[in-house]
């Protein structure tokens, strides 16, 4: 971990529209909280449904692809990654601290939101707790993937993009072989051992969503740097 | 006998070159073949191969179900119970396929001008930056409405060829085309607006597709979570104004007497209001994206 | 000190050769890298920056390879070509940053030293997106030189440069060159490379062209015959003229015209429209055959 890399990234990511549209979408969902709260009052099941919905389903992939691209997409688009190439810093370090910002604006904005947004609208801190670790493990996952994809192509917001709508939305929620490959479905593997049962439902055995999670997270951290060492920096074409 | 200077500095030969002495288009020429270029620019006509498949892959998307269900139609002599099939609600039931074209195309617009400084050969034609915005708004817009109206289309010739009940089925599929100009001019305001904001194209495919996905789910689970729950349906239908899709849905069912196609039906009374809203959301993301351009720099 | 050494390296990109079987060494001073756009210049810089890997051959620095080798980036500057930084900081911060990059022990000192040496301490404070070209170009170089590195390789860093600041540049390197740094610039202006390297190497389409001392090399080329291309309205008989003044090489009849190869093209430039006044020949055209750069170099190349 390099604190410079990091404080560039942060300075980077975060200064600009990127940051409001990170700070916007943290605030949204405690206001959509507050707005629950006071029309109505929700059961556990519900509670689950909606914060499934909302968090898990939509907003972490969103988030991850806005925090996870824009950690090093911007960068390599117009060339300026070179700058941060010719250091003797290794590209492992450097992915690594890429991703601790874009963890950190993650949390920050999306899984503390949530575990928030559940607490004001009701649901216990047992519930609480457990869609926000569902949530950070989502969150961790997406960011490093949308790294990753963005280190490998300029497409990178579009393909994930297909990937967040098209196979979590709708695939995997439809069928069923699908399921083991779908992000949502490992952190709802998640967020439903953690809870009382029968609040989530979750179609994927705890240990293999566990593994696939942490086996991603390292994986794609490991292989980012591998495909950093390897890049090109050709800057706009 | 004169002898001219020797080794002269230079000779200009006659290749042909001949001055332009024709008509020459004004300003709404030039905005038309921008309006063109543009259109094109948004199906990826005149553009690179990989740029084609995201829109005419939507395209195909968006044509197929109409495709099969017209079929179904006519092959079957019906649509059940009822006698038109569901024309206003289609783009609601597809709307993810237009979130992605908006988002994908609407950068591809206006971002890449920005981020590649060709904005100033533009804006040195005798073109204002009002025109630019005009035709850039009636480009997408347009290639939205082609992409919703199509399969409205089609489903409307199946009808036909079935020998459903003409009368009522050209009602329906106008009013539906009516609504697919809403929708079109709603999304694609939206959707310049945002980009417009940012130089960066991979950003403004993003933020797009987070107002325009998010807000419809956070809406809907709003209206799922207390309309169904709490039987507080009447407040939750108002939540429809706060999502392009809900609020263009509620629009469709009050003025158009369509079928619904989001959780909950918009309250009594309240169709003039999500009218208003539309059209001031439609109007005013026109109205910032021109101002964002009278302040944009060169 | 510190020595690149190239060897037989290509590179390639599809069907298009970038850098064609390059055997070069380059050690302490200045070296110009000179050739047309296109030559493959940047191609070979990049690849020297270990930031293209060679499709054949090697590129390393005293033994050790360049590419996937991010502690070399210790010993070696590099200033790219293109403007693209990071837009928002400011000139100090991005030094800064260099300098914390490199882990040197006191960074914020080695920061303004580098900011010094190119004259931007008072513009350090603004942010690098309202700088002019050539103050982006300056902030790239001082943040090359933060870490006072043995090999320093700048990819065309004179485009774009107004005369001051030229000349300052030229200064900073000639400095450099003589405290035994390795410096490599390139660039396709033949009196940019004149003023300021001690030897050239020279490429044209990937290929290695020429090198060595520069003064040689220019002899060669003022030395070389001139061309030209004349139509008269009697090419035979000025061309029986010509021949026999010294100043002429050579004459060729071609279709209409008369290639004429000069070997002391001042003397020529004067022989040429007396003796057509004296013979009473009109001449209708008379243009160079061999100006360009490029024909240059293949004169070069040939021999």
């Amino acid at each position: 971990m390099n604190r410079t890399v990091i404080r560039i990234t942060a300075q980077g990511m975060l200064g600009g529209r990127r940051g409001i549209l990170v700070v916007t979408l943290g605030t949204l969902v405690l206001v959509v909280a507050v707005l629950m709260r006071s029309l109505s009052t929700l059961s556990d099941r519900e509670l689950a449904e909606f914060l499934g919905a909302v968090s898990l389903t939509m907003l972490m992939p969103l988030f991850g692809l806005i925090v996870g691209t824009g950690a090093i997409g911007p960068e390599i688009d117009d060339g300026s990654v070179i700058h941060l190439l010719s250091k003797p810093v290794s590209r492992a370090t450097i992915v690594q601290s890429k991703l601790v910002v874009a963890l950190g604006a993650t949390i920050a904005f999306a899984v503390l939101p949530t575990v928030a947004a559940a607490l004001i609208m009701g649901g216990s801190a047992g519930l609480a707790l457990a869609i926000g670790v569902g949530a950070f493990a989502a969150g961790a996952v997406y960011c490093v993937l949308f790294m990753l994809l963005a280190i490998l192509t300029r497409h990178a917001v579009i393909i994930g993009l297909a990937y967040a709508l098209i196979w979590e939305s709708l695939v995997s929620s439809l069928v069923p072989g699908a399921r083991e490959i779908s992000i949502r479905q490992w952190a709802l593997s998640v967020t439903d051992a953690m809870a009382e049962p029968g609040v989530f439902t979750s179609h994927v055995g705890l240990v293999l969503a566990v593994t696939l999670i942490v086996g991603g997270f390292v994986l794609g951290t490991w292989y980012a740097g591998e495909r950093l060492r390897v890049l090109t920096p050709v800057g706009e074409e | 006998m004169s002898q001219p200077d020797a080794a002269p500095a230079g000779v200009i030969h006659d290749i042909g070159y001949r001055g332009y002495q024709g008509d020459r288009l004004g300003r709404s020429g030039i905005r038309f073949a921008l309006f063109t270029h543009s259109l094109r620019g948004v199906f990826g006509l005149g553009r690179s191969g990989r740029s084609k498949v995201i829109p005419f892959g939507l395209v195909g998307v968006m044509l197929l179900p109409a495709v099969i269900i017209a079929a179904i139609v006519i092959i079957g002599g019906g649509v059940g119970p009822v006698s038109t099939p569901a024309y206003a609600q289609y783009a609601g039931q597809l709307t993810a396929a237009t979130w992605i074209f908006v988002a994908v195309q609407a950068p591809q617009a206006v971002s890449l001008d920005m981020r590649f400084g060709t904005l100033p050969l533009y804006m040195s034609r005798p073109l204002t930056r009002g025109d630019y915005v005009v035709a850039k708004i009636a480009a997408l817009t347009g290639g939205v409405f082609l992409l919703i109206a199509t399969p409205i289309l089609i489903l409307y010739l199946g009808a036909v060829f079935a020998e459903l009940p003409l009368g009522e089925n050209s009602a329906a599929a106008g009013w539906a085309i009516l609504g697919a100009v809403l929708y079109s001019a709603m999304f694609s305001g939206i959707g310049l607006l945002i980009a417009s904001l940012t130089s960066r194209r991979g950003f403004g495919i993003a933020a797009i597709i987070t107002v325009l996905a998010l807000s419809y789910v956070i809406v809907s689970s709003m209206q799922g979570a207390i309309g169904h729950g709490m039987g507080e349906e009447r407040l939750a239908g108002w939540l429809g104004l706060f999502s392009p899709n809900t609020l263009l849905d509620g629009v469709q069912v009050w003025a158009f007497d369509a079928g619904s196609s989001s959780v909950l039906p918009v309250p009594d009374g309240a169709g003039p209001v999500f009218l208003l809203v539309t059209l001031l959301v439609i109007g005013g993301s026109y109205a910032a994206l021109a101002a964002r351009y009278r302040k944009v720099r060169l | 000190m510190a020595t690149l050494e190239v060897s037989a390296c290509s590179r390639w990109f599809g069907n298009v050769v970038a850098v064609n079987d390059v055997t070069m060494t380059i050690g302490p001073g200045i070296t110009g890298l000179l050739g047309p756009n296109g030559a493959g210049k940047s191609t070979l810089i990049h690849m020297l920056g270990g930031f293209l890997p060679p499709s054949t051959g090697t590129v390393t620095l005293d033994g050790e390879q360049v590419w996937k080798n991010h502690n070399v980036y210790r010993t070696i500057g590099l200033v790219p070509e293109r403007e693209a930084t990071y837009d928002f900081l400011t000139g100090w911060q991005f030094a800064l940053a260099s300098a914390e990059l490199h882990g040197l022990d006191n960074p914020g000192e080695a920061a303004s030293r580098a900011l010094e040496t190119v004259a931007m301490q008072d513009a350090a404070h603004r942010k690098i997106r309202d700088y002019s070209k050539g103050m982006k170009q300056r902030v790239k170089m001082a943040s090359a030189l933060v870490h006072e590195p043995a090999v320093l390789l700048l990819d065309e860093p004179f485009n774009g440069m107004d005369p001051r600041q030229r000349l300052h540049l030229i200064d900073l390197l000639r400095k450099m060159g003589a405290n035994g740094r390795t410096v490599l610039f390139s660039s396709h202006i033949l009196e940019e490379v004149e003023q300021l390297a001690n030897r050239i190497d020279v490429l044209i389409a990937g290929r290695y062209a020429a090198s060595g001392d520069f003064r040689t090399i220019r002899r060669l080329m003022t030395d070389r015959p001139h061309r030209y291309v004349v139509r008269s309205d009697d090419n035979r008989a000025l061309a029986s003229v010509l021949i026999s003044d010294g100043s002429t090489a050579g004459v060729r009849l071609g279709d209409g015209v008369l290639h004429i190869d000069a070997s002391e093209f001042l003397r020529f430039a004067e022989v040429l429209p007396r003796v057509a006044r004296e013979a009473g020949i009109r001449l209708y055209e008379v243009s160079p055959a061999d100006e360009s750069l490029e024909s240059v170099f293949s004169y070069l190349v040939e021999k």
